[in-house]
């Protein structure tokens, strides 16, 4: 009988995000923007746009800088348009890296149970019980600012969201018949892992990979926000952000930051309404309802 | 259950030493040590030298670590350079502050939170549970900082219906009505906006504890021997599905610490958050490393009351 | 025969799947009458339990429909309101359910959970009603009632949290006790104990006692009528010996055939093809059984299955049951 045959993940994805109308908008929205984002980057020099021209400081909006210019006399304009490209380059790497070694640690300690278990439970306990955000901080000024550093530091306390969540639904996984008939019929703990489980939960992977792109854009603005920030040579949504910390640029001059925030706003919002229509297709049981 | 719970504190000295290594090891790679908090151009460099040796600081590491324990057990932080004072009186002027903040902060969220949890997993898909979980949606979603700001320049600028700068108003005179008063206004935007994000956790839990709950068997049970539906509620679900909650009490602490750097920073609230900000900008470590002890503390010590807190709630956890 | 306790008419439940409601009780009309034992057999998603909890509507009525009527002591019950309801749940009517790990507050001490019903519907005292929870206790055969009253449910076995949960069904002597798979999650020495207690009990107060189950050997040891659903449907009813030495329906049977008896000659156990398929895809014509038995020519079905009397009390769905065969055999 043919009612009893699944489709593919991908294909149920696509149905899910398709037949959610905001989810199929805030597809076509957040790609709009990253494309258009990427492509006005392309034509601009990163290092033209950074420099500074004392004479021309705090211009409001105009025909020629359509955002104005900041306090050093750059147009705010072509920064947000730099500073969108970068922060959401800087996302999705560390949200990547982050999500395989959540998915590698979380699947070892799902899996195998046991001593592995514990012990990567009590690191991971730790890690959210200690105050991160301050490590972060303190790890900014101790090594050299540089773009690769602050990308490592966010990712050695980024990681342990994602291995919880993996290490809860493959340990569900883990006791499940499918695994246990691969199990008798020999294939190696590694095989089965990547090659049974992790499809099995490869839609609650990407939900996860999505969503910690948003967190991270978020993580990136105030850590920037606060001075800690990747190098100030290279403009993120964050640094925008930042032209909020002075009192007088936030009240008297909104098109600094303002723009800035409200992109990070509508991108943030836009991933999740996506990752929500993904996780309802990871999620047979909320799609029937 | 008793030793469950002794069980459970000594978990806390691995973790107390874990982090103190942490945050010895850190400090160890820092610029600067307990002396530079004395600099002073009038001592050569030889006495300095000098000093060092009487202060044990050229000794191996284990014995430095042994005596940065002990001198941090007898309440001997060491001396903010920036603030040229003893880093305990630093802390302990913005601590009060930030306890402020914070108490505020968690008032807030749990007045928000357990209604609002309890309404949307009490009546599910009515409009009032669809409002509240677009709500959460958003919490979640949006950036502390981008909700922070938006706010202040919202409400604090352009509406002028709050204060925006500091604790308190600095033209009042300590200990007056209007000082107290200046000083609740003070915290209202800031504490309300930590609750607004913060509650999204707790409601999404409570609701579908709520949910979970009310299909479970032992609600069909009690609703089989003719319970009316307040006591189903009142007495069953909302008792069983507020557990998680109290479980979740020592992530929710932290959670909120953490936020207060940000939110102090943007208000510039004096508090703990913001001296941490300012130290690590100012090179002050000795303040940056206790403020960094201190939070670590009270996640590990929150961490483990939560735990207690469950062992005594729920007889299950008691057998295992 | 007796007087009829309970009657089904036309009974209906369906469930909300993606936004539509589907069936899972179909049409079921059925009497129950003093002091007997009826059990409900089938297997799993055939709609028992489905119909158990619709006699007093606990279904979530968010996303289930329940229609038709439920006639108990001549009083109307879905048309009631949930106050009206609630003084017939309990005190006239008391329910068993499957899994006793599950069906006991965790957080409440075994005597307080016992005692709820009593505050609900006697107006017993504190002294009282604990007096009449160790009663209970003791009734349903624990052998420390003062000791299972202050202890919680985790510190009991499964089968003494059944007894707990008997206990509370039987607390205010309801006349109709619905057991809804009372010893399937048990272990077998204890589910013949759990069914003996079950027997005393009804004897002793003489309700009646709707059985739920899928296990033969239960209904043949309990019941004295027996009602065999499939997919929503009672497909025969019949009393308990006639059934098992004279059944008709081809699913009734089948079920039959698929017990492992030892002094079956046999070499091979007869299994029934497929499973009940799921609600969404149920058909809602003919005969729905025809589906799992392939090999049976179509037209000894009923395009619109109706009731046929066999003997008196004895009525099976659609006209199949005259020329089925199992696979393999010969057309008698």
């Amino acid at each position: 009988m043919d009612v009893n045959k699944t489709p593919s993940p991908f294909r149920v994805m696509c149905r899910e995000i398709y037949k959610d109308k905001l989810a199929f908008c805030s597809l076509i929205v957040f790609f709009t923007v990253l494309i258009g984002v990427f492509i006005w980057a392309a034509l601009l020099d990163t290092s033209e746009v950074m420099r500074q021209h004392l004479l021309r400081g705090n211009l409001p909006p105009s025909r020629e800088f359509w955002l104005g210019t900041d306090s050093t006399g750059r147009d705010t304009f072509n920064l947000l348009i730099l500073g969108t490209r970068n922060s959401f380059i800087i996302a999705l790497i560390v949200a990547s890296i982050t999500s395989v070694i959540g998915i590698v640690v979380g699947l070892a300690a799902g899996y195998y149970g046991g001593h592995v278990d514990n012990v990567v439970m009590r690191l991971i306990d730790f890690m959210t019980m200690i105050p991160t955000l301050m490590f972060i901080i303190t790890m900014t000024v101790l090594l050299p600012n540089t773009i690769r550093n602050f990308g490592l530091i966010l990712t050695v306390f980024g990681w342990t969201g994602m291995a919880r969540s993996i290490r809860m639904v493959s340990l569900r996984q883990g006791v499940m018949d499918y695994v246990k008939a691969s199990k008798t019929l020999g294939s190696r703990n590694i095989v089965i892992m990547f090659r049974e489980v992790l499809p099995n939960i490869l839609s609650f992977t990407i939900v996860n990979l999505t969503l910690s792109i948003a967190t991270t854009m978020g993580i990136e603005t105030g850590l920037t926000f606060l001075g800690f920030g990747p190098p100030p040579t290279m403009p993120t949504l964050g640094l925008a952000v930042a032209n909020a910390a002075n009192p007088l640029a936030m009240q008297l001059r909104p098109w600094l930051w303002l723009p800035a925030a409200l992109v990070i706003l509508v991108m943030v919002l836009c991933i999740n309404y996506v990752g929500q229509a993904i996780g309802r297709a990871a999620d047979a049981r909320r799609r029937r309802v | 259950m008793w030793k469950m719970i002794l069980r459970r504190v000594l978990i806390l000295i691995p973790q107390l030493f874990a982090l103190s290594i942490i945050i010895f090891v850190m400090a160890h790679f820092m610029p600067g040590d307990a002396l530079t908090g004395l600099i002073d151009p009038t001592i050569s460099p030889e006495d300095i030298e000098i000093m060092r040796e009487q202060l044990g600081l050229n000794r191996p590491l284990y014995v430095r670590y042994f005596d940065w324990v002990t001198s941090m057990l007898q309440g001997d932080f060491g001396r903010s350079f920036h603030h040229q004072r003893p880093v305990v009186d630093v802390i302990g002027e913005r601590l009060p502050n930030t306890v402020r903040l914070s108490l505020v902060a968690t008032i807030f969220t749990y007045l928000i939170a357990i209604p609002m949890g309890v309404i949307a997993g009490r009546y599910r898909e009515k409009i009032a549970d669809r409002a509240i979980i677009n709500y959460t949606f958003f919490a979640i979603a949006i950036p502390l900082i981008v909700f922070a700001l938006l706010n202040v320049y919202l409400f604090g600028f352009t509406l002028r219906w709050f204060p925006i700068q500091g604790s308190v108003d600095p033209r009042l005179a300590t200990g007056t009505f209007a000082y107290h008063i200046s000083r609740l206004q003070h915290l209202i935007l800031p504490a309300l906006t930590m609750a607004l994000l913060g509650t999204a956790g707790i409601v999404n839990i409570l609701r579908s504890e709520i949910i979970d709950n009310e299909n479970s068997d032992y609600v069909t049970t009690v609703r089989a021997k003719g319970a009316p539906r307040r006591i189903v509620y009142n007495r069953h679900i909302f008792r069983n599905a507020s557990l998680p909650l109290v479980a979740g009490f020592g992530f929710a602490l932290v959670n909120l610490l953490s936020g207060t750097a940000v939110i102090e920073r943007i208000f510039s609230f004096p508090g703990m958050g913001n001296l941490f900000v300012q130290s690590i900008n100012g090179r002050d470590f000795s303040t940056a490393n206790t403020l960094i002890m201190m939070y670590g503390i009270i996640g590990v010590v929150g961490t483990m009351l939560s735990d207690i807190f469950m062992i005594v709630a729920d007889p299950r956890i008691r057998v295992k | 025969m007796s007087d009829v306790l309970l009657a089904l008419r036309d009974l209906r439940t369906s469930f909300r799947i993606q936004g539509k409601y589907y069936a899972a009780v179909d049409g079921i009309n059925l009497d129950v009458y003093e002091n007997e034992v009826l059990a409900l057999v089938g297997e799993s998603g055939s709609g028992k339990s489905a119909t158990a909890l619709t006699i007093t509507k606990l279904h979530n009525e968010n996303y289930t429909r329940m229609e038709g009527e439920v006639l108990f002591d001549d009083k109307e019950l879905l048309g009631l309101t949930e106050n009206q309801l609630n003084k017939v749940r309990g005190r006239r009517i008391g329910m068993i359910f499957q899994d006793p790990l599950s069906a006991l507050n965790p957080l409440i001490r075994i005597g307080a959970q016992i005692e709820e019903s009593l505050t609900f519907h006697t107006d017993l005292d504190a002294s009282g009603r604990k007096a009449r929870a160790l009663e209970l206790l003791e009734a349903v055969g624990m052998v420390n009632p003062a000791l299972t009253y202050r202890q919680l449910p985790h510190q009991l076995s499964g089968g003494m949290r059944q007894r707990v949960v008997i206990a509370i069904a039987i607390a205010c002597k309801p006349s109709l006790l619905i057991a809804d798979e009372p010893t399937t999650a048990l272990d077998v020495t204890i589910q013949a104990q759990i069914l003996d207690l079950l027997r005393d009990l009804q004897k002793e107060t003489k309700a009646s006692i709707i059985l739920i189950t899928h296990d033969l050997g239960v209904v043949a040891e309990m019941a004295d009528r027996v009602a065999v659903m499939y997919a929503g449907q009672i497909v025969e009813l019949a009393p308990a010996m006639e059934l098992f030495t004279n059944p008709q329906h081809p699913y009734t049977r089948s079920l039959l055939a698929s017990i492992p008896s030892a002094d079956k000659q046999d070499d091979h156990l007869h299994v029934i093809q497929g499973v009940v398929p799921p609600l969404q895809h149920l058909p809602r014509e003919g005969c729905r059984f025809s589906l799992r038995t392939p090999w049976v020519p179509e037209n000894i079905h009923e395009l619109e299955p109706t009731y046929h009397e066999i003997s008196p009390g004895h009525l099976v769905l659609c006209t199949c049951y005259k020329k089925f065969t199992f696979d393999g055999e010969e057309a008698v």
